[in-house]
């Protein structure tokens, strides 16, 4: 007779059948067997079965349910007996998160950052301050629970084995990933960002702080990266507005100098008012100058206080002084946005938020002015020259407007590569590659083709065809698949690697409808800012209790994959970059994935879209894992890492040209996004007809979207910025050495860009 | 005002600032990447 129960913390309590009843129950019901009586049969079979096994002893928690398990098959109860092991298999998933969790907890709170990996797995968290640790916490208890209780029991396997990662797996249940902000609706008639009105701008100055805030706002509704598609044109208006203002407050001021009176702002105002009707039209940077400039004049002569010569001369001065001003302003403008993007912080203060901003296509001459002057601002850098972390710069590429000599933004696209020689930033979106060419409608920005984030794009609309553009949307989520462990499962069989490879396929794409429906099921209330203020596509027709759904599916789901190097290796035996077989072998595959995507797209009227996954968060996890699994596998797993989406390993010996040449044919099938990179050495990326070259090649190879890397070093001390190898070639310290602050002062006089300290001189 | 402390010399322990691109973003300094993000750094090779 069995009286008590040791349990899983070792405290023994009173045996109860009728909670091992209450299991089965359970079991039976989900079978669709129920049946009270055959409950308690089974149970009692279950307890005599302890009985015989335990004899005086105290039977464990698992001993029980064994017994439960042997009883329920014993009776014929096969389905009833699956669904207890899957109930006992869930449990066990929940109890491990739990114990797995305050271990994780544990660590956050008490080990260095510096020597925990896993506190620098987004780099743009420091997990050594206060909210930092903070935001760590929440997201690793958002993940156990999201393991335990929202994942399909074979999701949450491949998910915690490392078949495949589900990237921001923290928000799973929370929101979605990201969205190209039009900054020209938003700011239109003003918008709220949830705690305050802000009225429609009226200069480049404000322009630029809101469109600040507006990212931010934004980064709190999402958890990846804000993007402003159409960065210049927007900021063009507010360079209109500040240019129309300072015409007519410098020539109040010129026509008050040249009589010796004042207020002769109601003169002016008049004057400017005549040409206004006139023309229909502000005092503009370029349009219409000359006539509205005559016509200001005219009238101004008709005042009967200025003869014809003075007024002529009164408003080209005028002009000339607005014009500098606004320039002056917007620099201004651009500078803090920049100042304002490597400072200002979202998520509960840990974080600096993660945008980016395309711009390059806008030619007249207040989008010239604004592309210019980011330009510049980002070429200056931070405070004391530091290069700006944030946010991205994108130039978008396009012949007939910037790419050749003859264009009207050719120049623009000549100082964004010296400043990406020095910077790093901007990268570039070509949209003449075809699968962009396609979209694209001479004047209409919002079918050029813009990135957000690390390589995010969404263009193609299957669920609207009408569509197609890249304004006010964004990716829902991805999920990457491990390929190189599918290439080591399948033993070099291609067949069964590509059977694998369609399940783990199928498997991710349940796994994002999945989630998909956790989001689309949240009500507009619960994005306040990406809803509620109409900054996604079509949300502006929705109240703030309406379900998502609809116009969430405006957005893309996206499946990734890293490691094609990895994988072709593992079943053919060496890579891409080694020979063109390879090359065809590695299109095959990556064309299989984008065939998949594309069907399940057409079935369920949705985006799927493949993705060349950048790895965050995931560089190191897979590998690590198949380390331990298969052992060290030369060109497969002898590394700590495996390779980005479709590149051609980082330590491959290859030239710029080839590896254009092999990467260029991915771009056209990875829809969800790419990049391409080229690493040249300090000396090289200076050269900027060198660097132009390899931009002018992947314009021409396909590629969609590429960026140059180069070092780039700074010493704090002395504020040099360059390549520093042991030594900084300004001052002559090692990393970590001291000066003396009568060599600094020496050095100040030669540099003024070395910084000042105060507390010592 | 810069958080320097008062001392005889300027920069003792400040470590030179390496910024690089990963995985699509920059990053001020490599001290905060994970470690298969600074194995594939340090394995980069040049393409010209």
């Amino acid at each position: 007779m069995i009286q008590s129960v040791i349990k899983r913390d070792g405290r023994i309590v009173a045996y109860d059948q009728s909670k091992i009843v209450a299991a089965i129950m359970k079991s039976l019901e989900a079978a669709g067997e129920e049946d009270a009586a055959e409950a308690t049969r089974v149970a009692t079979r279950a307890t005599r079965h302890l009985e015989m096994n335990c004899g005086e002893h105290a039977p464990e928690i698992e001993q029980i349910q064994d017994a439960v398990e042997t009883a329920l098959m014993d009776t014929g109860h096969d389905a009833a007996a699956k669904q207890y092991i899957l109930y006992r298999a869930n449990r066990t998933r929940i109890r491990e998160a739990n114990t797995s969790l305050m271990k994780t907890i544990d660590e956050i709170t008490n080990v260095d950052a510096r020597i925990s990996d896993m506190k620098r797995d987004n780099a743009n968290i420091d997990g050594n301050t206060a909210m930092g640790s903070m935001l760590q916490i929440g997201t690793a208890g958002a993940k156990a629970y999201n393991a335990a209780y929202l994942l399909r029991p074979e999701q949450a396997k491949a998910h915690a084995e490392g078949d495949i990662h589900i990237h921001d797996f923290d928000f799973y249940s929370l929101t979605t990933t990201c969205c190209q902000i039009d900054i020209i609706r938003l700011f239109h008639g003003g918008f709220s960002t949830g705690h305050g009105f802000l009225r429609e701008p009226n200069s480049i100055g404000s322009y630029a702080a809101l469109a600040a805030i507006a990212i931010q706002s934004n980064q709190n509704d999402q958890h990846g990266g804000q993007s402003i598609p159409n960065f210049d044109y927007g900021m063009a208006e507010g360079v209109r507005k500040t240019f129309a203002r300072h015409y007519i407050k410098k020539l109040t001021e010129i026509i008050e100098d040249t009589l010796f009176t004042e207020n002769e702002a109601e003169l002016a105002d008049s004057a400017v008012n005549a040409a206004r009707q006139q023309l229909d039209q502000e005092p503009r940077l370029d349009t219409n100058a000359a006539e509205f400039d005559q016509l200001v004049a005219q009238a101004l002569v008709q005042s009967g206080k200025l003869d014809s010569e003075t007024a002529k001369r009164v408003v080209a001065t005028a002009r000339r002084r607005a014009y500098q001003q606004t320039d002056r302003d917007t620099y201004q403008a651009m500078e803090g946005f920049v100042h304002n993007l490597n400072t200002m912080h979202s998520r509960a203060g840990a974080q600096t938020p993660f945008s980016s901003i395309n711009y390059g296509t806008d030619t007249t001459p207040e989008g010239r002015m604004v592309i210019r002057n980011i330009l510049l601002a980002e070429d200056a850098g931070l405070g004391h020259g530091e290069t700006p972390i944030f946010p991205i710069h994108i130039f978008k590429v396009k012949e007939g407007i910037n790419y050749n000599e003859q264009d009207p933004n050719y120049d623009l696209f000549k100082l964004s590569m010296k400043v990406s020689a020095k910077r790093l930033f901007p990268n570039y979106v070509f949209l003449d590659a075809p699968f962009n060419l396609q979209y694209y409608v001479p004047g209409r920005p919002e079918t050029e083709v813009a990135t957000m984030g690390c390589r995010t794009r969404v263009m193609g609309n299957t669920y609207d065809p009408t569509r197609q553009i890249s304004y006010s949307r964004g990716n829902l989520s991805f999920t990457s698949i491990n390929l190189p462990r599918i290439a080591l499962l399948a033993q070099k069989d291609e067949a069964l690697f590509y059977k694998k490879l369609d399940e783990m396929m199928e498997l991710v794409a349940q796994q994002l409808l999945d989630r998909f429906e956790i989001q689309a099921s949240k009500r507009v209330y619960n994005y306040p800012f990406l809803m509620g203020q109409g900054v996604w596509l079509d949300s502006d027709n929705l109240g703030p209790a309406d379900e998502v759904r609809e116009v969430l599916k405006h957005g893309t789901l996206s499946i990734g994959f890293i490691g094609l190097a990895e994988t072709l290796t593992a079943l053919y035996g060496h890579h891409h970059g080694e020979s063109d077989e390879m090359q065809a072998k590695g299109l095959e595959i990556v064309s299989h994935m984008r065939a998949f995507c594309d069907k399940k797209s057409e079935e369920l009227k949705m985006n799927f879209s493949l993705l060349a996954t950048p790895a965050e968060g995931l560089s190191g996890r897979f590998t690590r894992i198949d380390q331990k699994r298969f052992g060290t596998i030369p060109g497969v797993t002898d590394r700590e890492y495996y390779t980005n989406s479709f590149h051609i390993p980082v330590w491959y010996p290859i030239t710029a040209y080839d590896k254009i040449q092999k990467e260029g044919p991915y771009h056209s099938l990875t829809n969800a996004g790419h990049i391409s990179y080229v690493e040249l050495d300090g000396d090289t990326a200076n050269n900027l007809e060198a660097f132009e070259s390899v931009v002018r090649c992947m314009h021409d190879s396909g590629v969609g979207y590429g960026s140059i890397n180069h070092p780039v070093d700074r010493d704090p001390v002395c504020g040099y910025v360059g390549v520093i190898g042991d030594v900084c070639p300004r001052c002559g310290r090692r990393s970590g050495e001291a000066l003396s602050p009568e060599k600094l002062a020496e050095l100040r006089k030669k540099y003024p860009s070395v910084p000042t300290f105060c507390g010592c001189e | 005002m810069a958080a320097m402390q008062k001392q005889s010399v300027v920069g003792k322990d400040v470590p030179f600032e390496r910024i690089r691109r990963i995985t699509g973003y920059l990053v001020g300094t490599m001290d905060k990447w994970n470690d298969a993000k600074k194995a594939e750094e340090r394995d980069r090779v040049k393409h010209l």
